[in-house]
């Protein structure tokens, strides 16, 4: 399995993709100290929802996870590289997982760092804040992975889908209607956060969910994506 | 292993509409197998069929004697080399083969690359990004790759794509070796009827998604013998160089098409590249131009199938 991860992440580390991540996170972080020097975010919550929802969970969070993971089987796929692998005596599940655990060593730190920092930028050194931004962007890096890394598989037109998924269903769909919190990553990630520190994030309550109902639905939507991806391997035609 | 080594029974794939392969059976024993056929003919949806990259939509292939889809079991013992030329560029050519020998599972990877990449003479190149490989040299890297487990069953989709006449030689040669010193089944897709003549014993012939014949070569190669080719030739005074063409024996036709150019049809080409010049020259008439109408093989293998 360590041998598909290596390939996977050689796969992902690729010059473009890491200089996209990398400026976006620059921009995000950029934008949180230009509001930091305007405002006191630890008094301001409608700034801090805009930066924290707005910035990090609804545009870096998904934008940095889609490009890599699904880049992680849709690179392979046009290329036609992906034969290398489906046609060596490997269970398939030890094929999907360095996939999707490449997606997260690549996109985990590099998400969750541009968090904390953007979080230390709003609320100095306090560690409560710091943990609770940490924790529901590693529920939902996770959670993104899977969903995003079975779309690179099913379909050529994988980034559309997941703009799609992203601003659509959990943007658009979201504000509309409030049961679709159950369904959405965002809702897990901001549920999580909130459930951690009320206080400093106070702002982003509306549409939260119960924190065990948020842990275990985002539990539940990585193992199925994940049990999809590993079906969809077994089932497909590799081209 | 007392079944056949590649078996297809009924085989059959469609995608949407298009039926690429229709109700093929065949076996294939230890030996070196030509898979002939023109581009389109199905070949390769058949072989991918074959080695489980696809699902047949009807009916079942199994290789030494274990049915094929969704069984990577069965990988330990096939190897399987694709006709596209894509390989992972930022490997070298060394790591690409260990790679495909640490996921097949072998105890000590670095040795099995080390004779893999030896048996397809690479080990000049083995340090080198694949990336920076001629279309020969990646044939060569992909064909270690594949055998680096030895396997009992090697499929070649148009393995000599990209290559020169010398590492044809050198390819023909490793299959040679590859069956008869190893007794293993090799079965080579082309739609070269040449490449394939001089290592296989057997074909299978595919037309239009269907297996047209299959046998020993020779037999199917003498029956594409029978058939005229026909060149076009283009002269400066053609209805003259058609009238002293016409006494030839080996001649079966010879006509003039639309733009005024002769086309002949002959079953000894060699007699009638002689006679041509040699004609025309005696005559005074410039010869412009001479195409043979028949390389693709379309023809010579529908020529077959209507027999």
């Amino acid at each position: 399995m360590t041998h598909v991860f290596r390939l996977s992440l050689r796969q992902l580390l690729g010059r473009w993709r890491v200089t996209v991540i990398l400026a976006l996170s620059g921009l995000m972080i950029a934008l949180t100290a230009i509001a930091a020097g305007q405002a006191d975010l630890s008094e301001d919550a409608g700034v801090v929802v805009l930066i924290f929802d707005g910035l990090l969970i609804r545009a870096l969070l998904p934008i940095v996870i889609m490009t890599l993971a699904t880049a992680a089987f849709g690179n392979e796929l046009e290329d036609r590289t992906l034969s290398y692998l489906t046609i060596k005596p490997v269970p398939r599940w030890r094929i999907a997982l360095p996939k999707l655990l490449a997606s997260l060593t690549v996109g985990g730190p590099v998400v969750i760092l541009t968090g904390v920092i953007m979080t230390m930028i709003a609320f100095g050194l306090d560690a409560k804040p710091v943990a609770a931004t940490a924790a529901a962007l590693a529920v939902g890096v996770t959670a993104y992975a899977a969903i995003f890394t079975w779309a690179g598989l099913v379909t050529a037109n994988a980034l559309p889908f997941c703009l799609l998924y992203v601003f659509i269903w959990e943007a658009l769909a979201g504000a509309l209607l409030s049961g679709i919190s159950y369904l959405s990553v965002r809702a897990y990630s901001l549920s999580v956060m909130h459930a951690i520190d009320d206080n400093s994030f106070s702002g982003v309550a509306d549409g939260v969910i119960a924190l065990p109902v948020a842990v275990g639905s985002a539990a539940l939507v990585i193992a199925v994506f994940f049990a999809l991806t590993v079906l969809r391997l077994r089932r497909m035609d590799t081209p | 292993m007392t079944g056949p080594a590649i078996e297809a029974r009924s085989v059959s794939k469609w995608f949407g509409d298009v039926v690429a392969v229709s109700d093929v059976s065949f076996e294939v024993q230890p030996g070196v197998t030509g898979l002939l056929g023109p581009n389109g003919a199905g070949k390769t949806t058949l072989l991918h069929v074959i080695s489980g990259l696809a699902r047949p939509s009807q009916g079942e292939a199994f290789m030494l004697g274990e049915r094929v889809w969704n069984n990577p079991e069965v990988y330990r013992r096939v190897g399987f080399v694709s006709e596209h030329e894509s390989a992972y560029g930022f490997y070298t050519g060394s790591q690409f083969v260990e790679l495909s020998a640490c996921l097949f599972g072998l105890p000590d990877p670095a040795d099995a690359a080390d004779r893999a990449i030896g048996y397809v003479a690479m080990e000049h190149a083995q340090s080198r990004k694949i990336d920076t490989y001629s279309r020969g040299m990646r044939q060569r890297i992909r064909l270690a790759a594949a055998i680096v487990h030895e396997p009992e069953v090697l499929l070649l989709d148009e393995p000599l794509n990209g290559t020169d006449p010398r590492q044809r030689v050198q390819f023909q040669e490793l299959m040679r070796k590859m069956v008869e010193d190893e007794g293993r089944t090799v079965l080579i897709s082309s739609h070269i009827l040449e490449e394939v003549e001089s290592v296989a014993d057997r074909i299978l012939l595919m037309v239009g998604g269907k297996l047209a014949a299959a046998g020993d070569f020779r037999a199917i190669r003498a029956k594409l013998d029978e058939q005229p080719y026909r060149v076009r030739i283009v002269a400066s005074e053609p209805r003259r160089l058609a009238a002293a063409l016409v006494r030839m024996d080996e001649l079966d036709s010879i006509s003039v098409d639309d733009d005024g150019a002769l086309i002949a049809l002959s079953r000894n080409v060699g007699v009638l590249q002689t006679a041509v010049p040699k004609s025309a020259a005696e005559l005074g008439i410039r010869i412009l131009r001479v195409e043979p109408l028949d390389e693709s093989l379309e023809s010579v293998f529908s020529y077959v199938v209507e027999r």
